[in-house]
């Protein structure tokens, strides 16, 4: 496929004046994988997908994120839905395309419709509940049709239902389109059921571990296999000390 | 919610009912009605100005130096407020100027401005530029300094420009820090314009009140402060909040 992003990262470092959020980070990234950052708070996951997306600067390294020969387009879904509220559902969508022409319009309503919500396209933030606005988010960081998406913690706000049933829906959508993804979450499980490997990070930003995540799709989050793999992974990381700096 | 509107109708009515009825008894008994006429007179001498023909150049004198000395306040406060919410180092400059606008009773600004300007309508627009500009920008500032950080980072990320930033974010945001900073600007702007007029005007409703002052005609001096409550009130009422409606509908409560 062509259809396909390519993260490099070598030696990134980010440091707060004397505080080093992440040290020395190396990975790749090929097309088509959903990969999950994990590790304890400030261990500078957020950090991660902050540097990458240019909005803060790296103190030293290099990254780059090409599709092909040009720079790869990002799309992105914050821990909060982050919709402008004065703006409908549509609106929102349409705010981040670069034309609104019919295909762009079409293309806006077919993914509120992926996500279940092509009924509320007129509706304001406002009057949606917190699960439906994240889901106007996802369909938001889609509708762009990125190369890469960065998704930081976005069901981390949402009570243990709504979230089962969004991580059904992501898994879905990724399924359909196979975006490169950059999830981050504090959440191992959720992190298992989704991804295809895992990064796990310690505190000091340091990249501790590299897993694929062997396990067949669908997965179910309460199933024993994940509930295995989860276990086992927790094993190594606590092997791991992820908490020395 | 037709209903509590009805309801809410129905009392502003008894409001009016109430005081009129309360003005009505007191005018003869507890003053005399040379000091306190009945609102039926007060209602005839309105409609005496407006057969007169008077009504229009008083009513246009007194508008338009409110309508312009207002615009000028509401930009000049804007920008005012626009600086000093983005950067310490303005609002260091000129938050203890702010201030001291703020506080000084308008009747300060109309006697300066009388004797910069004298006689004319020139005195009674920078009157009401320097007593409702400090009202807007303070507004302003809160509403620049509660800026959503969240979704200008989510406007960055998904590459938005600034005009775009400015557009569908910024001024959205601060509609309503610039409703509030209109009405309580507007409000001053009066107030202010007509007490200049009464000092150094030579037309315009404060004029008018001056004369029937100096007439002793408290009936006259009443049509008029009557004349220029009805316009404030169909201003804020119909106009303004008609059009906050429309702009903050996203609001629950105001969609509500």
């Amino acid at each position: 496929m062509n259809d396909v992003a390519k993260i490099r990262v070598d030696g990134l470092r980010k440091e707060f004046g004397e505080v080093r959020a992440l040290d020395d980070v190396s990975f790749e990234v090929s097309g088509q994988e959903f990969v999950s950052i994990v590790g304890p708070s400030g261990c500078g996951k957020s950090t991660l997908l902050n540097v990458l997306s240019g909005v803060e600067p790296a103190t030293a390294g290099t990254i780059r994120i090409t599709e092909g020969e040009r720079r790869a387009r990002l799309g992105y879904v914050f821990q909060s839905a982050r919709l402008l509220p004065w703006r409908t559902v549509r609106d929102n969508l349409l705010f981040v395309q670069e034309t609104r022409d019919a295909a762009v319009r079409e293309r806006c309503e077919r993914y509120l419709d992926m996500v279940g919500l092509a009924h509320t396209a007129e509706q304001f933030p406002g009057q949606l509940s917190g699960g439906m606005q994240q889901r106007v988010g996802i369909a938001r960081a889609f509708s762009i049709e990125p190369d890469l998406l960065l998704m930081d913690e976005p069901f981390s706000h949402l009570d243990a239902i709504t979230g089962r049933g969004l991580r059904r829906e992501l898994h879905e959508l990724w399924t359909r389109t196979r975006k490169t993804v950059l999830f981050v979450t504090h959440d191992v499980s959720e992190a298992v059921e989704l991804s295809t490997r895992i990064l796990m990070f310690a505190k000091g930003g340091r990249l501790v571990s590299d897993q694929r995540v062997d396990l067949p799709f669908p997965r179910d989050g309460s199933s024993d296999e994940v509930a295995l793999a989860r276990a086992d992974l927790l094993r190594r990381f606590e092997s791991l000390d992820l908490l020395a700096t | 919610m037709s209903d509590s509107r009805l309801a809410r109708a129905g009392w502003r009515i008894a409001g009016y009912a109430f005081f009129l009825g309360l003005w009505q008894l007191a005018s003869g008994t507890v003053l005399d009605d040379v000091l306190l006429p009945p609102p039926a007179a007060i209602a005839g001498e309105i409609a005496g100005i407006a057969a007169s023909g008077e009504l229009p150049l008083h009513f246009f004198t007194t508008v338009s130096t409110i309508a312009v000395g207002f615009a000028i306040a509401y930009v000049l406060g804007a920008a005012i407020g626009l600086l000093m919410g983005r950067s310490r180092w303005w609002e260091a400059f000129l938050g203890d100027g702010v201030m001291a606008a703020l506080t000084t009773p308008g009747l300060v600004f109309a006697l300066v401005t009388a004797m910069i300007f004298g006689l004319g309508n020139l005195g009674p627009v920078v009157a009401v530029i320097v007593t409702s500009f400090s009202y807007v920008t303070v507004n302003v500032v809160e509403g620049v300094r509660a800026a959503p950080s969240d979704l200008v980072h989510m406007s960055r990320a998904f590459g938005r420009t600034r005009t775009q930033l400015l557009r569908h974010v910024y001024l959205p945001f601060l509609a309503p820090y610039l409703f509030t900073a209109a009405r309580y600007g507007f409000s001053v702007a009066w107030k202010i314009a007509t007490l200049s007029e009464v000092i150094v005007g030579t037309a315009g409703i404060g004029f008018m009140m001056r004369r029937s002052f100096q007439e002793f005609n408290m009936t006259g001096f009443l049509a008029w402060v009557l004349i220029f409550f009805a316009f404030a009130l169909f201003l804020e009422r119909v106009v303004l909040q008609r059009w906050m409606r429309r702009t903050l509908a996203w609001r629950p409560e105001v969609a509500a």
